[in-house]
């Protein structure tokens, strides 16, 4: 087939001939039909795949520049789900192109940020003019965007910044752009007062439903929790397929201490879209906390079901949906959960104890105490070689110890949790109803008291030091306190922010700059999007630039 | 058993897509042969494709908008890529058979808030309806009317029938299939863009031809 004139003219210099093409489609007329459409515009190096676990396959081996992907993909993953992993996995950057091909044009395509949203939409059916206009339009933007994105990759956010600035004064086409880009970077940043003037800014041309999430993002940020919420109940109204702004909502409810305003965003954005593993999994633990323990099994277990083969899915999310079960006295389903789920948590260390654990909470309930302590004696065993799993499930082990009259391992696991959770109200009352459950309320009480306030002690003075100016001092505090609780989110925020404080008093310090890196990585793992880290990452990112370190990143 | 109608429904459309679009890429790939008989052929499947796809994708703009407005995904766009890609749509719809020409006004901005597929919807079922009327050639036109982007179809044809142009201009809903069903459809569409309590318009006249405009605020 041959295409007219005016559509083989490429007087933009895109090279097509060299672009490397990834199709993901289930349907096999679909995928040589679709080689054959870019074909008709040059583009000859396509590779063809059916589903999302081939898709990672591919790209994981080589390097692709342009992904078009349907949506549906039959069983397994969907085109959604395949963007989010190949993001989270870094598999793409921002410079590969990814396209989502949707049956309508109605589906779930707001989604929260630019980056969990692909480059366009082609609505199906689609011709090659379409398609071709469609990628070339992107291919120019991304052109555009070239110094953008190659500060971004190198974790310069402030060049990222000003790369973006020129194109909002020089490239009027792609101003909206450039002025979203800007708006993600300054939040990143931990700058959210100039990100809520920006968003403002893009307002006053449209209220577009992205800008007005991010000028809720950017309040709530600034705990202006109020305006955020109706800024967000206003945009659901206007928009309410818009998933994202019920993410948020949800984290704007919880910092208000409206425990079930939060759940309820979270019912509704799962009632939406269903599929997404970590809306599941935060509404489980959402409603587990608030104590709708039918609303957490289910969200557990739709978080298994819809995230089979997926990277977000881990141990706990077995131990979560187990416990529940337990708690709703059905011990008959988590003994299922687990014999389903027996080869995943058989293949790590974190799932063997997951396993362990809950196997023992099961005997320990079905009044099998022999069993029970065989099961803890493996846990005992994955805990003594540095297994650990997270503060739920330890306080799981600990419990299980506790019925099997195993007190100072119970009291060590116990208090291990609490210096790393020195300041979370929730765990310490878990804790301390293992301990009156069991009778011991007294000796939890001084178990508990004994692990915070060392940990809490020696962050205070560490705080107070710091505060005085005597950095020195502050640091070797922090550091006995990071010793004792390796991870305390608080605690290593804390210690990276005084090294920071220190090295911009005393000068550079290699070993020093190294820890507080390793504090913030921690403190990321622990706390994941916790709202000080960026601020503190912006400042370590500060004292290297001024003191000329030199860190090679991956990619 | 039970029996999910939704998922069924689901299941079905995106079957129907998926052959739909297999058939529309394979008549794309039929090469004309310079005969008549065989070309026009070609020609006319193409077009009456196009139509069956316009009509799926109105059907289930119906199906999810039910008893409900049509609520328009807004983003900034580039005019200037939309006609471009009207164009080569339309291009490659008239084979050749017509002319087909574009025009942008010099004062159109760089980026104008729309929701792109909607707008692309409306103006293919326009360019689809100008390529079956006119005698020699169609022209796409993009330019500012009373602070409104206006896009605008203009063919050489014999022009609206007066019954239609009473229709849109009063804004009667028409009931009547083919023509008149795309036409209230590109007018929904229209009234779905708001702008600072401005709506959007559609706009028909005669002018040597038919014109069909869309006004978006």
């Amino acid at each position: 087939m041959s295409l007219p004139s005016f559509i083989k003219s490429n007087a933009t210099g895109i090279d097509y001939a060299a672009l490397r093409a990834l199709v993901v489609d289930d349907y096999p007329g679909i995928r040589s039909a679709l080689r054959l459409t870019l074909a008709n515009f040059g583009v000859t190096k396509v590779q063809l795949v059916a589903n999302a676990a081939e898709a990672i396959f591919q790209i994981r081996n080589k390097s692709f520049d342009f992904i078009l992907c349907d949506f549906n993909l039959g069983d397994g993953r969907d085109g959604q789900q395949l963007l989010e992993e190949l993001r989270h996995s870094n598999l793409i950057t921002l410079e590969t192109v990814f396209m989502m091909v949707t049956a309508e044009s109605f589906y779930e395509k707001v989604v929260a940020t630019a980056e969990l949203a692909p480059d366009d939409y082609m609505i199906k059916p689609f011709s090659a003019e379409m398609l071709r206009g469609r990628l070339e339009g992107i291919l120019l933007r991304k052109r555009a965007f070239k110094a953008v994105y190659q500060n971004f990759l190198a974790h310069d956010l402030e060049s990222a910044m000003t790369a973006c600035d020129a194109l909002i004064r020089n490239e009027p086409k792609y101003l909206v752009d450039a002025l979203r880009f800007k708006g993600e970077l300054l939040v990143t940043l931990g700058r959210f007062e100039e990100a809520e003037a920006l968003y403002q800014q893009v307002i006053t041309l449209r209220a577009v439903p992205w800008a007005r999430l991010g000028l809720a993002r950017s309040l709530h940020l600034q705990k202006k929790d109020e305006a955020a919420e109706a800024e967000l109940r206003d945009v659901l109204e206007k928009s309410p397929e818009m998933v994202a702004a019920y993410d948020l909502l949800s984290d704007v409810c919880l910092s208000k201490n409206d425990t079930a305003g939060a759940q309820g965003a979270l019912e509704q954005g799962v009632s939406i879209s269903s599929k997404t593993v970590r809306r599941q999994q935060k509404l489980g633990e959402m409603a587990h906390a608030n104590g709708d323990l039918e609303t957490a099994r289910t969200a557990f277990s739709n978080a298994l079901d819809k995230g089979r083969h997926s990277i977000f899915i881990t141990p706990a999310d077995v131990g979560n949906l187990c416990r529940v079960q337990l708690e709703q006295g059905d011990r008959e389903a988590a003994e299922t959960t687990l014999k389903k789920n027996k080869n995943t948590l058989q293949s790590s260390p974190e799932g063997k104890l997951v396993a362990a654990v809950t196997h023992g909470m099961v005997h320990t309930r079905a009044g099998k105490l022999q069993e029970a302590e065989k099961m803890l004696d493996a846990a005992t065993e994955l805990r003594a070689a540095g297994t650990r799993g997270d503060a739920q499930m330890m306080l799981d082990m600990a419990g299980v110890c506790m019925a099997s009259g195993r007190f100072d391992e119970a009291d060590g696991i116990v208090a291990e949790v609490a210096k790393n959770a020195h300041d979370s109200e929730a765990l310490l009352s878990k804790a301390r109803r293992i301990y009156e459950e069991a009778g011991r309320t007294e000796a939890g009480t001084g178990v508990l008291a004994s692990a915070t306030s060392g940990v809490r002690k020696l962050n205070n003075e560490g705080v107070v030091l710091a505060q005085r100016g005597d950095f020195k001092t502050a640091i070797e505090k922090l550091a006995i306190a990071c010793n004792e609780a390796p991870f305390n989110p608080r605690i290593m925020m804390n210690a990276a922010w005084v090294i920071l404080k220190y090295i911009d008093q005393a000068g550079m310090d290699d070993t020093l700059i190294a820890t507080a890196r390793s504090h913030l990585a921690e403190a990321e793992r622990q706390a994941p999007g916790h709202a000080r880290i960026s601020g503190l990452r912006l400042q370590l990112k500060d004292v290297e630039t001024r003191y000329g370190v030199q860190r090679t990143h991956p990619q | 058993m039970t029996f999910d109608g939704t998922d069924f429904y689901a299941a079905l459309i995106h079957e129907l897509k998926n052959s739909l679009g297999l058939l529309s890429m394979t008549i794309d790939s039929i090469p004309m042969r310079g005969d008549a008989v065989h070309d026009e052929a070609v020609d006319s499947s193409r077009l009456l494709c196009q139509e069956v796809v316009d009509r799926l994708q109105q059907a289930l703009l119906v199906y999810k908008a039910a008893n409900q407005p049509i609520r328009p995904r807004i983003d900034a766009y580039s005019p200037h890529d939309l006609i471009d890609a009207l164009k080569a749509r339309a291009v490659f719809l008239a084979r050749g058979r017509l002319h087909v020409e574009a025009e942008l006004a010099s004062d159109i901005p760089a980026f104008w808030f729309f929701d792109r597929d909607l707008i692309e919807m409306a103006m293919i079922n326009a360019i689809q309806n100008s390529l079956a009327h006119a005698r020699s050639s169609i022209r796409i036109e993009a330019s500012l009317v009373e602070a409104s982007l206006a896009l605008s179809v203009r063919d050489d044809s014999a022009g609206y029938p007066p019954h239609i142009l009473a229709n849109v201009a009063t804004n009667t809903p028409c009931h009547a299939s083919g023509t008149g069903l795309g036409l209230q459809f590109s007018r929904l569409i229209a009234q779905s863009h708001d702008n600072k309590n401005r709506t959007g318009e559609l706009r028909l006249h005669n002018d040597q031809g038919a014109v069909f405009c869309l006004l978006l605020p």
